[in-house]
């Protein structure tokens, strides 16, 4: 995560001086930081029950084939 | 079974329910929808389980997770044909099934101009932008270069800036604070 960070700041660090006025930011934190908004909106649903059920699903399957196998 | 064989099941379930609020956000990213987001994670922990013994314990379940839901999409998008491509009227009805979670219209702006980009512009940016991939692994997942990867995010930066009409000038008003710093930041 801190490389992450640190190659984010250094493409910030990238936008040329001139292009920089009081009250403007580098665009590309801006983008950077709704994307982030974005994907953590999502994380933050949480796991649906659908998967919760599924992966039970999943590991009853896997455990009765396996006593049928023992037999 | 045995009881190391049960271990190791364990962990693996719960590293993959671990990585799934990650994996799904990266599928909505994809797909634009969250119905089809959805159906593609459960495709893909159907496919992870199915082909647990490939894993190898100890490596990143994260990247192994994200390459099966990729290679899926992919799949099934070359299966189906390439679908009808987004319009607005697609999109809201998308907003409708969740309009909660789009409460702030410029995030609404920004999913619009991310589902324009092309697909493989979208997915480096997601993959090293959001989802927490170092280009090294973004490039593995995508199975093409570092360069490529790299190459691709700038792009997808460059296409997005356009889009949102974010010209360096202070179009978003939260942005006042970070602006004030990186102002203070450069001196200027």
């Amino acid at each position: 995560m801190s490389d992450d960070e640190n190659r984010k700041k250094d493409e910030m660090t990238t936008i040329p001086h001139n292009e920089l006025r009081p009250g403007a930011m580098p665009p590309n934190a801006s983008i950077s930081r709704k994307l982030r908004e974005f994907y953590n909106a999502v994380q933050e649903e949480g796991i649906p029950d659908r998967f919760l059920e599924l992966l039970e699903r999943l590991e009853q399957a896997e455990k009765n084939a396996k006593s049928v196998n023992a037999k | 079974m045995s009881r190391e064989d049960e271990i190791d099941d364990r962990g693996f379930k719960r590293d993959l329910l671990a990585s799934l609020p990650n994996l799904r956000a990266f599928a909505v990213s994809l797909t634009g929808r969250h119905d089809k987001a959805d159906d593609l994670v459960q495709d893909t922990i159907m496919k992870a389980w199915a082909n647990q013994s490939s894993f190898t314990a100890g490596t990143n379940m994260r990247a192994w997770l994200f390459t099966i839901l990729r290679n899926e999409f992919y799949s099934q998008m070359r299966k189906r044909g390439r679908e009808v491509q987004d319009s607005d009227g697609l999109f809201s009805e998308r907003f409708s099934v969740h309009p909660e979670q789009y409460g702030r219209l410029d995030l609404q702006d920004f999913r619009k101009a991310l589902d324009k980009l092309p697909d493989d512009q979208r997915e480096a940016i997601v993959l090293v932008g959001a989802a927490g991939f170092a280009y090294e692994e973004a490039a593995a997942i995508c199975g093409c270069a570092v360069g490529t990867i790299k190459s691709r995010v700038s792009r997808a930066r460059t296409r997005l800036q356009e889009l949102l009409g974010v010209s360096g000038e202070s179009d978003y008003g939260p942005d006042a604070g970070d602006a004030a710093i990186t102002s203070r930041a450069f001196g200027s």
